[in-house]
């Protein structure tokens, strides 16, 4: 009898586990992203900060050797890649000059000087996740510095994200190339108005709702349509047209677009203190 | 296991500094390591079944309080992943340096497989994706590199009567 009950003990130890996982999941779910369980959340990030502040300005150069090391042959065809571009810039840097200067003009007439007068929360992104299931970055200002969920993430390029998560001192931003992301996009030639959902980090951007009669140019760079009670103010690039396809008889175009913003290497981003429409 | 608690309490919390500090920079294919899996995995391999599931449900617990998946998520996966370790580890007669580095590998890639259909069965769909078998290669095998000073602390952490074949 004492070996059948030994032998057992694991069972039931497994079985209360299971129960307690189970018990914590409904609470989380119940308090949808508040309650009890979200202070604890952000009791934990935030007495974490400082002692990740610290390792951070510690382990950085160890860090920095374990990025090389993992991704020579990354930064080595990179490098070998810009060369090749960089040389074949060097002979049209007039065309290009004037293309910069056309394209600040296009950007001017389109109101892309997104930002206007909503106040921003510079802040440095302090961990991003990796590619395994949610897409998000941690920022190191929280609700002390006025950032609250919802509130949108650009960097001079465009949009990053939006805040999903603020404690005292942290906040976590999910980005736009997350599945669970969709943006309301506008197309800023003939402003038609779509949705830009995430398929991953490093993969493009779907958009969906853009009619098969609409001409979409390739590069076309889409905003954020900022229609009512949209989450993002109008007028922010989101993403580039990378492909539009439009099969006989479909309801709308196959349209793929690539983020603006280089969400892999995200080091200052601005919190835009925008509450929605 | 309450003595034993300040132990482990700062295994967990030194491998939550390294998991959120060095480590976010060890990446393959976009893919970091998961050293709170790993403690899972390893409690599993030096301590059996029961306090397998019960250190990998405190190391799950510790990272989902620091993701924005649902609470308990990780803590389930985990705490079931560190059971099936030590029940696997207990059928295990003999001893070789290989067959932790395997276990760990394996369990780790696993573990992300059972939080990824765990995770779509709580309503996170998009967890179950073809890159996910990617991604469990991934973490298997860079966890796998941090086998042998995840069971040296492990083994420190939780040293009373041995149980796995790898305790000491």
């Amino acid at each position: 009898m004492a070996v059948s009950r030994r032998s057992s003990r694991p069972r039931y130890t497994l079985l209360l586990i299971v129960l307690t996982s189970i018990t914590l999941l409904t609470l989380d779910q119940r308090g949808n992203g508040g309650g009890a369980i979200a202070s604890v959340r952000d009791v934990a990030r935030d007495a974490f900060a400082p002692v990740q502040d610290a390792a951070d300005s510690v382990f950085r150069p160890v860090g920095d050797f374990f990025q090389g090391a993992l991704n020579y042959g990354d930064v080595e065809s990179e490098n070998a890649r810009l060369r090749e571009q960089l040389a074949e810039r060097d002979g049209d840097v007039l065309a290009a000059q004037e293309a910069s200067r056309e394209q600040r003009a296009l950007l001017d007439q389109q109101d892309l000087g997104y930002v206007g007068d909503i106040p921003t929360v510079a802040s440095r992104v302090v961990l991003a996740s990796d590619a395994r299931f949610a897409q998000t970055i941690e920022i190191d200002r929280g609700r002390n510095a006025g950032v609250a969920p919802g509130m949108p993430v650009v960097t001079g390029r465009g949009l990053v994200g939006r805040v999903v998560d603020a404690s005292q001192r942290r906040a976590t931003v999910l980005l736009v190339s997350d599945p669970t992301s969709s943006v309301g996009v506008r197309l800023s030639s003939s402003g038609d108005v779509g949705v830009a959902t995430g398929r991953g980090r490093g993969s493009t951007m779907g958009v969906d709702l853009i009619e098969p009669a609409t001409k979409v140019g390739p590069n076309e760079v889409l905003v954020t349509s900022g229609l009512e009670q949209s989450v993002f103010p109008p007028g922010i690039p989101v993403a580039r047209v990378k492909e539009a396809k439009s099969a006989t008889g479909a309801l709308q175009q196959d349209v793929t677009a690539t983020p603006v913003v280089d969400l892999s290497r995200l080091g200052v981003v601005k919190v835009l203190q925008w509450s929605g429409q | 296991m309450t003595r034993l608690a300040p132990r482990l309490a700062l295994v967990l919390f030194v491998a939550l500094v390294l998991q959120r500090s060095v480590l976010v920079h060890a990446r393959l294919a976009d893919v970091g390591p998961d050293l709170l899996l790993l403690i899972a995995v390893s409690a599993g391999i030096v301590r059996g079944s029961e306090r397998g599931a019960v250190v990998g449900f405190a190391a799950g617990l510790v990272a989902d309080l620091f993701v924005q998946t649902p609470l308990g998520l990780s803590a389930l996966a985990f705490g079931l992943i560190g059971y099936g370790v030590g029940t696997l580890q207990s059928s295990v007669i003999r001893s070789a340096w290989w067959i932790p580095l395997l276990t760990g590998l394996g369990a780790s890639a696993a573990g992300v497989v059972v939080y990824g259909v765990l995770g779509a069965i709580l309503g996170q769909g998009h967890f179950v994706r073809p890159r996910l078998l990617v991604v469990a290669a991934g973490v298997g095998v860079l966890n796998a590199l941090f086998v042998p000073a995840s069971v040296r602390a492990l083994n420190w952490a939780l040293p009373s009567a041995a149980e796995g074949v790898y305790a000491r």
